[in-house]
C-alpha cells in the first residue's frame, strides 16, 4: 500500500497522472493491433506509428511539466503566432490533396491548425477566468471573436471539419464559464439561420455531396455513399463477437477506404463485434471521465475551463468519428484519435493530454505552497 | 474579491460539468445502441451485402444432351449458336458509333434498325443489352471480323428437332433459354441441361480472387434414350394423319406398346406442329392428347366383362348366352343392341360386340368382382410414364352402383380413359395377365409387372379378340396378312352436356401376333365425319398398317399358317352387319 502510495507520489513528482496514461496507452495499444490488421500487417507502419506515439507521449510528459500558470501568462504570444502562422500558411503553405494545410520550415512541416487546438482554449480560458463571471456580453463578443479569428483562417485553407473542431473548443470553454442560456439559444439561432447561407454560398461541392450522401448514402452507393455504405456493412459483418483479428474480409480485402485512418473503427468492429466495441467506448470513457474528474477538482478557474475543453474536444473527436463510421453523422475526415494511423494531430492530442495531467498534478504544489 | 467572485460563479460551470458529463454518457449509449444495431439487430442484410463483394459463383455452362430414340436416332440436338450483345459503357467510352460504316453493316446483318440500336446503348449505366439471340455460327464470324467495340458474342446452343412434328408432343421443347417447358424436355430437364460446375471464390476490391470457397465440379448433360421407335413412331404418324385428314376428324391419337416391356414404341397425335418453328404454335396442337384426353371407351372394354365373368367362373368358353330378343329392359331403361343376335357363346359376344351380352355377364357376378377387373385393367390410374400432363381418366369411386350403371359399364360408358390407359389394358391381357407400368424410356431390365388376371383366362380372352378381325367380326379390317391379329372395335358416342350428342370417337384397340404378343396398339380417331364412323371402318385400317409394318420392321415372325378355326366360332357364322 505504501510502496503504491510511493509510487503514485513519484508519478505525481514527474507530473504524470497515472489512471489517463494507463487509458492513453491502452487505446495506443489496441490502435497499433488494429492498424497492423488495417494495413495488411504492414509491419513497416506498425514501427512508424510506434515511433509516433512515443514523440507523442514525450510530448505529452514534456508538455506535463510546464506549470498551468505558465499557459496563463503566454496565452497572448501563443494565440497570436499561431494565428500568424496561419495567415502566413495561406499565404506561403504547401498544397496537399486540394487543400493547404502544411507550411514548409526547411527540415520539417508543420500544421498551424495544429497549433491552434491548443492555442485557442488556452487564450480562451485566460481571458475568461480573468474576467468576471459569468462573462459580460461584452466579453462573450470578444471571446466569440477570438474563436471566429482562427475558425475563419483554417475554413479557408480549406479543412472544415478542424475549423469546426477548434471553433467547437472555444465554445466549450465559453459555455463551461457559464454562457448565458440566452446567448446560446440566440448562437442556435443564428447557426440555423446562417445554415443556407453557408451551404449556398460557402461550401464546397464535395462537402455538401457529403451532407447530402450522409442524409441518404444509399443514393449514390459507387460514389459518395461508398465509404458509408461500405463502412456499415464492415461493421454489420463483424457481429456479436467479431470475425477474429487479422479476418475481417471486408477490411482485409480493401473494400473499406481510409481503413487504417479514418475508417480504422469499421475494422475494429468487423473483427471484435460488438463485444470490442463496448471495451473501446468504455476505454474512451474512462479517458473522458478522467478528464472531467481533473476539471471538476481544477484548483482555479483557468485549469478548470481549460481541462474541461480539452476533455470535451477529445470527446467530439470520438464521436465525431464514430458517428461518421456507424453512418449517423455526415463524413468528415476526422481520424479515431489515439487509434489511427497518424501523426500531427497525434502529438498536438497528446500535447492537450499534458496540459491536463499538468492541471491535475501541478496543483498539489499550488495548495502545498 | 476577485477570488470571491470566483467562489461565487462556482456554481454555474460545476454543474455544466455534471449536464456535459450527462450528455457525453447519453453520446456514448448512442453510439452504442447505434452499433448494436448495425452488428447485432440487422446484420443478416449487411452480411449478406458483405458476402455479395467478396463471394462469387463461377459456372461453365455445358451443352444441352440429346434426345434419342429407342436405337439411338436424334430426335432433339443442340447446335451451337451465337448471342450477339453490347456493352453499353464501353460502345459510350470507346465512341464506337464513330465506325459507322462497321455498325451499319452489323445493323444490316442482323436485320436491326440503327437508329433504335445506338437508342437502346445511350444509356451507360446499362452493362448489357442484347442485340441479336441464336445467330447462326456464320454470321457470328462476320460480327467477329467487324470488332466493334462493346459488341460481344457468347456461345449458346439453340434446339433443333429433326424428327419435327412427328415426335413433337413427346420431346416437347425448350424456351429461349435453353430450358425445357414441355414434354421430355421439360420432364427430364435437370438431366438434360446437367449442371453447371460451380466455384465460390473469395474476391477483393480489385477483383483478385483470394481463396476458392468451395468447388463443385460440373454434372455432364446426359443424353435421353426414348422407348420410342422413330421407325415405328414415324409410320404410325403418317397412318394417322391420313386417317384423319381423310375422315375430316377432329383430332387421331395412337399409342404402341411393346407388351413384354411396358415400353411405348410409338406415341403420335393429329394435328401436330413443328418444335422448330415456334410462330406457328397453338395451344390446341401442342396438346398430347394420346396422354391428355379421355373419352368414353365403348366397346373396346368389352373383353373385361368377359374376363370378369371368366375369373369368377360364372362362365367357362363354352357358355351360351342368350342375347334374344336384342335388348333388355332394366329399371325402367334399355339396353340394345343393333340387332337380334339370339344366342352367342362368350366369344360371339365380343365378336358380335354385343351389349345384351356384356349387361347378362355383367349381373352373373358379384358387383365388385366386376368393377375388379376395371381397376386391375389400369383405370383410374395413370400409366406411370410421369409424362406431364398425364390423365389418369375418370372412374368413380363409388359405394353404389345400379344395375343399368354396371351394364352400362360393361360396354365401355360411365367412365373415361385415355388411349394410354386403353394400350395399357391390352397390353395386361396380351402379357397373360401381368401389368405393367408403360415407359416412355427405354428400359432395359422391364420393370416388374404385377399379375392382375390369370394367365389361362387372360390367353382364353386373347384368343376370342381374334375372332373380331375375323369374317363376321366387328374388325375385319384391322387383320394384317401373315400374322393372328386380335383386338376390339369401339364406337362411342361423345358426351355432351345433357347428355350424349351425334358425334363419335370412333376406336380400335389390339394385339399381335396372338400366338407370341408382341405389339398393343390404339387408334382413337375423334369425331370424324361422314357416312363412316364406326371403329371398324375408321381406325381398324389405321391399326392394320401400322401395325403390319412395325411387326416387320421389329422382325417379328410371321404366325405358321392361319388360326385353327374354332368350332364355336364356326357355329355362329351368320352374315349380319355388326353394330359396333
Amino acid at each position: 500500500m505504501s510502496a503504491m502510495n510511493d509510487e503514485k507520489s513519484l508519478l505525481r513528482k514527474i507530473h504524470i497522472d497515472a489512471q489517463l496514461l494507463l487509458a492513453l496507452v491502452s487505446l495506443m495499444v489496441v490502435g497499433l493491433f488494429i492498424i497492423y490488421s488495417a494495413s495488411g500487417q504492414n509491419m513497416d507502419l506498425i514501427v512508424r506509428q510506434a515511433i509516433r506515439l512515443g514523440l507523442a507521449i514525450f510530448v505529452m510528459m514534456a508538455v506535463a511539466q510546464i506549470p498551468p500558470s505558465f499557459l496563463a501568462h503566454r496565452a497572448a504570444v501563443f494565440f497570436t503566432l499561431a494565428c500568424l502562422l496561419l495567415v502566413a500558411v495561406l499565404l506561403f503553405g504547401a498544397v496537399g490533396k486540394g487543400a493547404q494545410r502544411w507550411l514548409d520550415i526547411g527540415f520539417m512541416r508543420i500544421q498551424p491548425s495544429e497549433l491552434m487546438k491548443l492555442a485557442l482554449p488556452i487564450m480562451l480560458a485566460a481571458y475568461i477566468s480573468k474576467r468576471p463571471l459569468p462573462p459580460s456580453i461584452k466579453h462573450t463578443g470578444i471571446a466569440l471573436f477570438l474563436v471566429v479569428m482562427p475558425t475563419l483562417l483554417i475554413a479557408k485553407q480549406p479543412d472544415l471539419g478542424t475549423s469546426l473542431l477548434i471553433a467547437m473548443s472555444g465554445i466549450f470553454v465559453l459555455f463551461l464559464a457559464g454562457l448565458s442560456w440566452r446567448l446560446i439559444a440566440g448562437f442556435v439561432l443564428l447557426v440555423s439561420a446562417l445554415a443556407p447561407l453557408v451551404w449556398y454560398f460557402y461550401m464546397h461541392d464535395y462537402q455538401k455531396r457529403r451532407v447530402l450522401t450522409f442524409l441518404n448514402p444509399e443514393s449514390d452507393p459507387l460514389g459518395s455513399g461508398y465509404h458509408i455504405i461500405q463502412s456499415k456493412i464492415a461493421i454489420g459483418s463483424g457481429g456479436f463477437w467479431g470475425k477474429g483479428w487479422l479476418a475481417g474480409t471486408q477490411s482485409q480485402l480493401e473494400f473499406l477506404p481510409e481503413r487504417h485512418t479514418d475508417f480504422i473503427f469499421a475494422v475494429f468492429a468487423e473483427e471484435f463485434g460488438w463485444a470490442g466495441v463496448i471495451v473501446l467506448l468504455a476505454l474512451y470513457l474512462w479517458v473522458i471521465a478522467r478528464g472531467m474528474v481533473i476539471a471538476a477538482q481544477a484548483p482555479d478557474m483557468f485549469t478548470k475551463l481549460l481541462a474541461g475543453s480539452i476533455t470535451l474536444t477529445f470527446f467530439v473527436y470520438v464521436f465525431v468519428n464514430m458517428g461518421m463510421v456507424s453512418g449517423i453523422l455526415p463524413v468528415v475526415g476526422v481520424p479515431l484519435p489515439l487509434v489511427s494511423y497518424g501523426g500531427t494531430s497525434m502529438v498536438t492530442l497528446l500535447a492537450g493530454f499534458g496540459i491536463l495531467m499538468a492541471i491535475s498534478t501541478h496543483k498539489r504544489f499550488l495548495r502545498d505552497a | 474579491m476577485k477570488k470571491r467572485t470566483q467562489q461565487k460563479t462556482w456554481q454555474t460551470p460545476g454543474w455544466r460539468l455534471y449536464a456535459v458529463s450527462g450528455l457525453i454518457l447519453c453520446v456514448f449509449a448512442a453510439l452504442l445502441v447505434r452499433t448494436a444495431y448495425i452488428q447485432v439487430v440487422s446484420p443478416d442484410m449487411l452480411r449478406e451485402q458483405g458476402d455479395l463483394r467478396v463471394k462469387r459463383t463461377l459456372s461453365n455452362s455445358v451443352l444441352r444432351g440429346m434426345i434419342k430414340d429407342r436405337n439411338g436416332l436424334e430426335v432433339a440436338i443442340s447446335v451451337p449458336v451465337n448471342t450477339v450483345w453490347a456493352d453499353p459503357k464501353i460502345v459510350q467510352q470507346t465512341n464506337s458509333f464513330s465506325y459507322t460504316r462497321e455498325w451499319r453493316a452489323l445493323a444490316e446483318i442482323l436485320s436491326l434498325d440503327l437508329a433504335q440500336v445506338k437508342e437502346k446503348l445511350s444509356n451507360p449505366k446499362v452493362r448489357f443489352e442484347y442485340l441479336a439471340r441464336q445467330v447462326s455460327p456464320a454470321m457470328a464470324e462476320y460480327v467477329r471480323h467487324l470488332k466493334l467495340p462493346g459488341v460481344k458474342l457468347r456461345p449458346e446452343s439453340k434446339r433443333y428437332y429433326p424428327a419435327a412434328e412427328v415426335d413433337a408432343h413427346i420431346v416437347g421443347i425448350t424456351n429461349i433459354d435453353d430450358q425445357g417447358i414441355d414434354g421430355i424436355e421439360k420432364l427430364y430437364n435437370q438431366e438434360l441441361s446437367g449442371t453447371e460446375g460451380k466455384k465460390r471464390i473469395l474476391k477483393d476490391a480489385n477483383n483478385r480472387v483470394i481463396d476458392v470457397l468451395d468447388e463443385e465440379a460440373p454434372k455432364l448433360a446426359q443424353d435421353i434414350y426414348l422407348s420410342i421407335d422413330q421407325r415405328i413412331q414415324t409410320l404410325a404418324y403418317q397412318e394417322l394423319k391420313k386417317a384423319v385428314q381423310y375422315y375430316q376428324a377432329d383430332s387421331g391419337s395412337l399409342v404402341a406398346v411393346d407388351v413384354k416391356t411396358g415400353e411405348l414404341l410409338a406415341l403420335v397425335n393429329n394435328p401436330s406442329y413443328n418444335p422448330n418453328n415456334r410462330k406457328t404454335l397453338t395451344r390446341s396442337a401442342m396438346r398430347n392428347r394420346a396422354i391428355t384426353d379421355t373419352f368414353e371407351p365403348g366397346s373396346t372394354v368389352k373383353p373385361l366383362a368377359v374376363l370378369a365373368a371368366l375369373e369368377f367362373g360364372a362362365v367357362d368358353e363354352e357358355t351360351v348366352i342368350n342375347t334374344s330378343p336384342g335388348y333388355m329392359q332394366i329399371g325402367g331403361r334399355r339396353v340394345r343392341d343393333g340387332l337380334n343376335r339370339g344366342k352367342l357363346t362368350i366369344e360371339g359376344i365380343l365378336q358380335k360386340s354385343s351389349n345384351v351380352g356384356t349387361t347378362k355377364l355383367a349381373l352373373s357376378i358379384p358387383t365388385e368382382h366386376f368393377l375388379g377387373a376395371f381397376y386391375n385393367a389400369g383405370f383410374g390410374i395413370d400409366t406411370g410414364t410421369g409424362l406431364l400432363g398425364e390423365s389418369a381418366g375418370v372412374f368413380y369411386d363409388r359405394r353404389r352402383w345400379s344395375d343399368f350403371e354396371l351394364a352400362t359399364l360393361s360396354y365401355g360408358y360411365g367412365l373415361s380413359v385415355t388411349p394410354l390407359q386403353l394400350a395399357r389394358m391390352y397390353a395386361t391381357i396380351a402379357n397373360g395377365g401381368v401389368r405393367r407400368p408403360l415407359s416412355i424410356l427405354r428400359i432395359d431390365n422391364p420393370l416388374p409387372g404385377e399379375r392382375v388376371f390369370s394367365e389361362k383366362n387372360a390367353n382364353l380372352v386373347l384368343n376370342m379378340l381374334e375372332s373380331v378381325v375375323k369374317k363376321g367380326g366387328t374388325g375385319p379390317k384391322a387383320a394384317v396378312e401373315g400374322y393372328r391379329v386380335g383386338g376390339k372395335t369401339g364406337t362411342s358416342r361423345k358426351a355432351i352436356a345433357g347428355g350424349y350428342g351425334s358425334d363419335y370417337v370412333a376406336m380400335f384397340a389390339g394385339v399381335a401376333p396372338i400366338s407370341d404378343p408382341r405389339l398393343a396398339i390404339v387408334v382413337v380417331v375423334n369425331n370424324p365425319k361422314g357416312d363412316k364412323y364406326y371403329g371398324g371402318d375408321v381406325a381398324a385400317p389405321v391399326f392394320s398398317s401400322v401395325m403390319g409394318g412395325s411387326l416387320q420392321l421389329l422382325n417379328v415372325p410371321t404366325d405358321k399358317g392361319e388360326a385353327e378355326p374354332d368350332p364355336l366360332q364356326l357355329a355362329n357364322i351368320k352374315r349380319e352387319q355388326p353394330d359396333a
